[in-house]
């Protein structure tokens, strides 16, 4: 299993990549630095839904994965080197599992700095809150992590698909309709967060934190076992 | 090392199809251990032969068993089986070593530096071994592919065009590695649309066109098969028109030309009995016969036969 992580790690970590990921990973900072400059800044609501759950929770988490995650199969089916690992006599488990990992891993530094930095400067240093919001964001990490390396391995329009999922469907539908937010990692994310504190972010309309960790479980090992599943299954290029 | 006689790869009426396209049909065929050339044009389906043999594409009927197993989703048996695909494409950032060393720890490899070292001398790369891969000519990138599909010293071998890129040296020394290999009971299949490639190193061929298998066997074996096709004979003499009136009339005779160099050039619809019936014509008319050539005897023609017919 080592040896597909760090073959993975090699593959994901592009300077351009990377490169790209910091700056969108210092955009939530940027803007709440500014946030709290201004005198006539945000109130906390509108800091929250402007910046942890628009911004953080909903574009710049699924952006940062989108960009690594489909790459973690999806490079390997493009340029037809994925018949090295699946002619290799190890389980397909053992190549998806790998793979969703190096995921996480070059992706969660860059979540956890921008969540970490954002919520430290808009709560005046407040452990709670702070945990709170870089928690949930990491687990809205995993769970988009999980589903676009799916996505990478299903289609070979993966980045595409996953921006417009990610704008209509995250951006869109599972924010003006209520009924569909069972089916959003995003509303998971929040929900999680006012589940971690629920001092400083009052619970309104998100799902309850009990419901929340038993989706984003499913949600997690659903798509897991799907992309082992499609791994069996499909015409290795 | 499995030395034996009993088929290694099983083929049994397999037929695959994308959409209304049929890319391979209802072919069957044993492959024993020796070398077994997998030959037709570009587009014949012998990659989406070999991907089935292998297990990275699935059947759409009919069935294919490696060492008596299934081999589709059978990770086990990759520990015995080496393959190289036709794509060329390699870790471009990983230095050649570490790309078979990776290939070898993925197969269960024990002593890896040693296992690497051995597989990359095989193919003459040693000095280049520790620059990326990126950097490679395309013939190197075959050669570091064939050393990272051999480092784990599978009893089965499947290579898809391994000589892509290849230099005549490196055709040699290619065709030589094989022939030690199949020597120590290995079975090797490769494929190639390229005749003498397979000609000079295969102990039996399996002609594919058009998704189906054309013939198989021996290369005599497939002629055989084929001398009810027009077969081509150059005969010199002391007489060429005499002879060529001679001869015009035998029923195994389908037509004769004078080439301008003397020669007659004979088209024979039954090479067999051509065989027997030149000499006794030769002989009733006084005509002294100085040379007869097959002009068919090349894979090439016996496969021009094959796709035009």
């Amino acid at each position: 299993m080592s040896s597909v992580y760090l073959l993975t790690l090699s593959q994901l970590s592009g300077r351009w990549r990377l490169l790209v990921m910091s700056v969108l990973a210092l955009m939530p900072i940027v803007l709440t630095e500014s946030l709290v400059l201004v005198p006539s800044g945000a109130s906390v609501d509108e800091f929250e839904l402007i910046v942890l759950n628009t911004m953080l929770a909903g574009s710049i988490t699924p952006l940062v994965v989108l960009a690594i995650a489909t790459v973690a199969f999806g490079n390997e089916v493009e340029d037809r080197t994925l018949a090295n690992l699946t002619l290799a006599p190890i389980p397909r488990w053992q190549i998806v599992v790998p793979k969703l990992l190096a995921t996480v891993s070059v992706a969660a530094p860059f979540i956890a700095i921008s969540s970490l930095a954002t919520s430290h400067v808009a709560f005046n240093a407040d452990a709670t809150a702070t945990i709170a919001v870089t928690v949930s964001t990491l687990v809205g990490l995993a769970l988009y992590s999980s589903a676009f390396v799916w996505l990478g391995l299903a289609t070979t329009q993966a980045v595409g698909v996953g921006l417009l999922y990610i704008v209509l469907w995250e951006g869109f539908f599972t924010t003006y309709i209520s009924g569909v937010r069972l089916f959003s990692i995003r509303a998971y994310s929040i929900a999680l967060m006012h589940g971690l504190d629920e001092r400083r972010f009052a619970d309104t309309e998100n799902l309850g934190f009990g419901v929340t960790v038993a989706v984003s479980v499913v949600v997690f090992f659903g798509f897991l076992l799907l992309t082992i599943r499609k791994l069996r299954n499909m015409d290795v290029p | 090392m499995t030395i034996n006689s009993e088929p290694v790869v099983r083929v049994d009426h397999v037929s695959r199809w994308f959409g209304s396209v049929v890319a391979v049909s209802d072919v069957s065929f044993d492959i024993k251990p020796g070398i077994t050339g997998l030959l037709g044009p570009n587009g014949a389906g012998k990659t989406t032969l070999l991907r089935m043999i292998t297990g990275l594409a699935d059947v759409s009927d009919g069935t294919v068993t490696v060492l008596d197993q299934p081999i589709r989703n059978n990770s086990a048996l990759f520990g015995r089986i080496g393959v190289m695909s036709e794509h060329e494409t390699v870790y471009g950032f990983m230095k050649g070593r570490e790309f078979v060393k990776i290939m070898g720890r993925l197969r269960g490899v024990s002593d890896l530096d040693a296992a690497a070292d051995r597989a990359i001398e095989l193919v003459d790369l040693v000095e280049a071994s520790h620059r990326p891969m990126g950097t490679y000519s395309r013939g190197m990138r075959q050669r570091m592919r064939l050393a990272a599909t051999l480092v784990h010293d599978p009893d089965i071998l499947i290579l898809d065009e391994p000589l892509n890129g290849a230099d005549p040296l490196q055709r040699v020394q290619f065709q030589d590695l094989m022939r030690r290999f199949a020597a120590d009971g290995r079975t090797i299949v490769l494929s190639s649309h390229i005749l003498e490639e397979v000609e000079q190193v295969a102990d039996t061929v399996l002609l594919i066109v058009n998704g189906k298998l054309a013939a198989s066997g021996g290369f005599r074996a497939i002629r055989a098969a084929l001398d009810k096709r027009p077969y081509h004979v150059r005969v010199m003499s002391d007489s060429p028109r005499e002879l060529a009136a001679a001869v015009v009339t035998l029923d195994s005779v389908e037509a004769v030309n004078i080439d301008p160099d003397g020669a007659i050039v004979v088209l024979s619809n039954n090479v067999r009995a051509l065989q027997i019936e030149l000499p006794l014509r030769a002989e009733a008319a006084s005509i002294r016969l100085f040379g007869v050539e097959p002009m068919d005897d090349s894979l090439e023609s016996v496969f021009g036969y094959l796709v035009d017919g």
